[in-house]
C-alpha cells in the first residue's frame, strides 16, 4: 500500500473503496486479536461479512467443536449437514460450496499458525469480485488467527485460574498446618512443664477461646479453665454419662452433647478422663476440634501417667506389707516406707478384716470399703487382699468398733469381723501380731457369736493359751474333761461341746443360750442333761464349772491354731 | 490557533480539527474520557462531553481534580445527556447533532472567553432502537466538514464489544484518524463527506 491519497486523486474509486476496507480490516484484525474472547471474535468477524463484501455470514464451523455460530437457513440441521459435508473435500484453502436456497457460497478457512481452524461460510446472489473476496479471506485468516489466540489466551487464564486455586489450597494448608503446629507445640510444653489437668485445660481455652472442663469418666470435673464456672458443675446420670462414651468412642471424634463438644481421654482403649469445650453457640470450627483432639491426648497421656504412678505406689505397698507380715528386715523395711513417704515406726497393729457385702463384689469390694473406712478413721493407708480377708496395718489405737462400722457402712451393709493383732514396736513383729489378729478371728468364729471386732490382747484366757510353745498338755486337759462329749459329737453329728461352751460363756442363763444357740429351751434343757449324762460333770459344782468353761475355751484355742 | 494538541491519553499530540475514533472494553471508557476532558481543561479548553450510559458524577471523581465542580459550575466542563443533545424520542436526525455541535463550538469561541473547543461523545446511544440510525454513518461524515472551520478537536468513543463489524467498518471509513490501543493512526483512505454521502446515496 505504497499509494498516497495525492496518487489516488480523481483516481480509481474502486481501488480507493478497497483501500478504505483494507485499512478498516487491519484495525478490525487487531480489535480481534486484543479481545482474547472467542464468542467477540466470532461476532466481530460475522458482522463484518456484510461491510466488506456483497455477502451475508451463514455460519462458522470449527474443526474441533463443529457449528459455532449460524444465521439464516444454517440454524436447520439439515442445511449445516449439507455445507459440512462439502468441507473435507475443500483442503486448507477452502473454495466455493453449495448453500442450499442460495446462488452462491464459499467456505472461507479460519486459520491459524498451527493449521486450520475452521470454515466460516458466506453466500450472496451474485459471483463475489476478487477484490471482495480477498478481503474476506484475510478477514477469515485474521478471525482464524484470534480465535487461537483467544483459546491460548483462555487457557493461560484457566492456568492461572487454576494456579489462583492452588495457591489457595496451599495457602489454606499451610495455614492449618501452622495453626495445628502452634496447637501442637502449646500442648506439648504443657505435657512437658508438668502443669497437669488444670495446665491442659488452660492452654486448650487460650488456644480457642471457649471454656474448657476436664472431666473424669463418671462426669465429675476435674478441672476448668476460662469464664463462667458453673456452680455447681452439671452431672449427668450415669446411664447418660456411660450413653455420651460409647458415642464418643464410636464417632472416634469429638461429638456434640448441646453447647458441649465432648473428645475422650483413652490411653490403651482405657477411658480415663473426658475433654469438654464449652460451646453454646455452635460456633467452634475446624481450628477449636484439632486442639480439642490434641489436648484429649494430652489429656490421655497426662491420666495415663498418673494413673501409673498410683498403681506403681499401690504395687509398692502392696509389696511392703506383704513382706511385714511375712518377716522382713528393719533396714529395708524402713527404706521402703521412707520412700513411700510413709512412718513405719509408729506402733502398728495388723488388723484382719473379714466380711461380706450384699449382692456382688467380692475381695475387690472388701478392700475398698476396707481402704476408703480406714482412710476416713484415720486407721492408716497400708493394706492388702488375702485369702478371704483384708489386712490392714494400723498406725495407731482407735475406736477398732467404729473402724467395723465405716467398713459395714462402705459396704452398704451385709457382715463384717475383725480381728486385731498386738502392738508391734518393731519390723520383726509384724508376723506374730498377724497370726495375733487371725487367732482373735478365728477364736471369734469358734465362739458362735454376733459379728463384733476381737482383740487379741482382751482375749484373757485365749491369748494365754496361744502362746503356749507346747499344747499337748493342753490337749490332754481338753480330753480329759470333754473327750467323751467331743467323741459324742463325732459319731452323733451333735453338737453338745458347743452347747456346752454357750452355756458356760452366758453364765448359766439359759434364755440367752436358747437365744444364741438359736434353738427352743427344751431342746437346751435336754442338751444340757445329755451332756451331765455323758460327761458325769455337775454343771452346779463351781471346780467342774471352772474347768469345763477352761477346757472349752482351751477347745476353741485349740482349734484356732489348727485352723 | 495551536498546529496541536495534547490529546491527554498515552502522551499523544493530534493535530487541530481532527475528529478521531477510539474503541474501548468495559471500565476503559471512563478513563478514555477523564484523560481527554482533563487535558483540555489544563490548557483553558471549553469541553463538552454527551453521555449515554456513562454517569457525570463519577466522571468528575475521576478526574481528580478540586477545581472539577468550579469548572462545571461556570460551563467550562458540560456533560450533556444524548437526549437532551439530540432531543428525546422521534427519529435520529444528523442534522440536529450536527446543529447541536456547531451551536456549542461557536458559542465557547465567539466570546473570546475560550479558545479551543474539545467534545468527546459516547456512542452507544447509537445501538438504540430508533428509527434513523442507519444514518450514523452520515452524520459522522457531517461532523468532518464542521472540524476545518474552527479550532476544536472531536473524541467519539464505540463500545467495542457492541458495535457490529459492518458498524466499526463504516466508523472506519468517517474517520480520519483512529486511537487505538497507545497510538492514533492516520487513515489516509478515509471516505470524504461529499463522498460518504454520494455513495450512500
Amino acid at each position: 500500500m505504497n499509494l498516497t491519497p495525492t496518487q489516488l486523486e480523481g483516481g480509481n474509486l474502486e481501488l480507493r473503496t478497497q483501500l478504505s476496507n483494507l485499512q478498516g480490516l487491519l484495525v478490525l484484525a487487531m480489535l480481534m486479536t486484543e479481545s482474547g474472547d472467542e464468542e467477540q471474535v466470532l461476532r466481530l468477524a460475522t458482522s463484518s461479512v456484510g461491510g466488506l463484501a456483497r455477502c451475508r455470514p451463514e455460519g462458522v464451523y470449527l474443526t474441533d467443536r463443529g457449528w459455532r455460530w449460524t444465521a439464516g437457513s444454517f440454524r436447520w440441521e439439515p442445511d449445516r449437514r449439507a455445507v459440512e459435508e462439502q468441507l473435507p473435500g475443500l483442503g486448507s484453502l477452502g473454495g466455493a460450496v453449495e448453500v442450499p436456497g442460495r446462488p452462491c457460497g464459499w467456505a472461507y478457512p479460519l486459520r491459524s499458525l498451527a493449521g486450520g481452524v475452521g470454515f466460516l461460510i458466506v453466500s450472496a446472489e451474485e459471483a463475489s469480485s476478487p477484490a471482495e473476496q480477498f478481503l474476506l479471506r484475510v478477514m477469515a485468516q485474521q478471525a482464524g488467527m484470534a480465535l487461537a489466540n483467544a483459546r491460548l489466551h483462555a487457557q493461560e487464564r484457566a492456568t492461572a485460574e487454576e494456579l489462583v486455586k492452588v495457591n489457595s489450597t496451599l495457602g489454606a494448608t499451610v495455614q492449618a498446618l501452622r495453626r495445628s503446629m502452634e496447637i501442637h507445640e502449646r500442648l506439648t510444653k504443657v505435657a512437658m512443664s508438668g502443669e497437669g489437668q488444670e495446665g491442659i485445660a488452660r492452654a486448650v481455652h487460650e488456644l480457642t477461646g471457649h471454656p474448657v472442663a476436664v472431666e473424669d469418666r463418671h462426669g465429675n470435673l476435674r478441672a476448668w479453665a476460662g469464664p463462667d464456672r458453673p456452680d455447681p458443675y452439671p452431672k449427668h446420670g450415669t446411664a447418660r454419662s456411660e450413653e455420651l462414651l460409647r458415642r464418643v468412642l464410636a464417632s472416634g471424634r469429638p461429638i456434640r452433647d448441646g453447647g458441649r463438644l465432648l473428645a475422650v481421654a483413652q490411653p490403651r482403649g482405657d477411658v480415663l478422663g473426658v475433654l469438654v469445650l464449652i460451646d453454646p453457640d455452635g460456633t467452634a470450627g475446624e481450628h477449636e476440634l484439632v486442639a480439642l483432639e490434641h489436648g484429649a491426648t494430652v489429656l490421655a497421656m497426662e491420666l495415663a501417667r498418673l494413673r501409673s504412678l498410683a498403681e506403681t505406689e499401690l504395687r509398692l505397698r502392696r509389696d511392703l506389707v506383704e513382706d511385714l507380715l511375712a518377716g522382713t528386715d528393719q533396714e529395708s523395711a524402713l527404706a521402703r516406707a521412707q520412700a513411700l513417704g510413709y512412718d513405719l515406726e509408729r506402733v502398728h497393729r495388723v488388723v484382719v478384716v473379714e466380711g461380706q457385702g450384699r449382692g456382688d463384689g467380692g475381695a475387690d469390694r472388701l478392700f475398698h470399703a476396707v481402704r476408703r473406712a480406714a482412710g476416713r478413721t484415720g486407721a492408716g493407708s497400708l493394706l492388702v487382699s488375702r485369702t478371704g480377708t483384708v489386712v490392714l496395718l494400723a498406725n495407731q489405737d482407735l475406736d477398732w468398733e467404729r473402724l467395723r462400722g465405716a467398713v459395714l457402712h462402705e459396704l452398704g451393709g451385709g457382715r463384717v469381723r475383725i480381728g486385731v493383732g498386738g502392738g508391734c514396736g518393731r519390723v520383726g513383729d509384724f508376723p506374730r501380731s498377724y497370726r495375733e489378729a487371725q487367732t482373735a478371728l478365728r477364736v471369734q468364729a469358734g465362739s458362735h457369736g454376733t459379728d463384733r471386732v476381737t482383740v487379741f490382747d482382751e482375749l484373757g484366757v485365749y491369748r494365754l493359751l496361744s502362746r503356749l510353745e507346747n499344747t499337748a498338755e493342753v490337749e490332754r486337759f481338753v480330753r480329759d474333761w470333754l473327750g467323751t462329749l467331743l467323741d459324742y459329737d463325732a459319731r452323733k453329728q451333735s453338737e453338745l461341746v458347743r452347747t456346752l461352751s454357750v452355756y458356760l460363756e452366758r453364765g448359766g442363763n439359759y434364755n440367752a443360750t436358747a437365744q444364741a444357740l438359736v434353738v427352743h429351751r427344751s431342746t437346751l434343757k435336754y442338751r444340757l442333761q445329755r451332756i451331765r449324762e455323758l460327761s458325769g460333770h455337775d454343771l452346779n459344782d463351781p471346780d467342774s464349772r471352772f474347768n469345763l468353761q477352761l477346757a472349752t475355751r482351751a477347745w476353741a484355742t485349740l482349734r484356732a491354731l489348727r485352723s | 490557533m495551536p498546529a496541536t494538541v495534547d490529546l491527554g491519553i498515552s502522551d499523544l499530540d493530534v493535530r487541530t480539527g481532527d475528529h478521531i475514533c477510539a474503541f474501548y472494553r468495559g471500565a476503559e471508557r471512563d478513563a478514555m474520557l477523564v484523560a481527554f476532558l482533563a487535558a483540555g481543561l489544563r490548557t483553558g479548553d471549553k469541553c463538552i462531553c454527551v453521555l449515554d450510559a456513562a454517569r457525570p458524577e463519577s466522571l468528575l471523581a475521576l478526574l481528580d481534580d478540586p477545581q472539577a465542580q468550579e469548572r462545571v459550575e461556570r460551563r467550562q466542563l458540560e456533560f450533556v445527556d444524548f437526549a437532551d443533545a439530540h432531543g428525546a424520542g422521534g427519529r435520529f436526525e444528523p442534522e440536529k447533532m450536527v446543529e447541536f455541535w456547531e451551536h456549542n463550538v461557536h458559542s465557547a469561541l465567539e466570546g473570546g472567553e475560550y479558545r479551543f473547543f474539545r467534545a468527546a461523545g459516547e456512542m452507544t446511544w447509537a445501538l438504540r432502537d430508533m428509527p434513523g440510525l442507519d444514518q450514523l454513518a452520515a452524520f459522522e461524515s457531517e461532523v468532518n466538514r464542521l472540524m476545518p472551520r474552527y479550532p476544536q478537536v472531536y473524541l467519539c468513543v464505540y463500545d467495542i464489544e457492541r458495535f457490529s463489524g459492518e458498524q466499526i467498518l463504516d466508523v472506519l471509513k468517517t474517520h480520519p484518524k483512529v486511537l487505538l490501543g497507545a497510538m492514533v493512526f492516520d487513515n489516509p483512505y478515509y471516505v470524504e463527506p461529499d463522498e460518504f454521502l454520494a455513495r450512500r446515496q
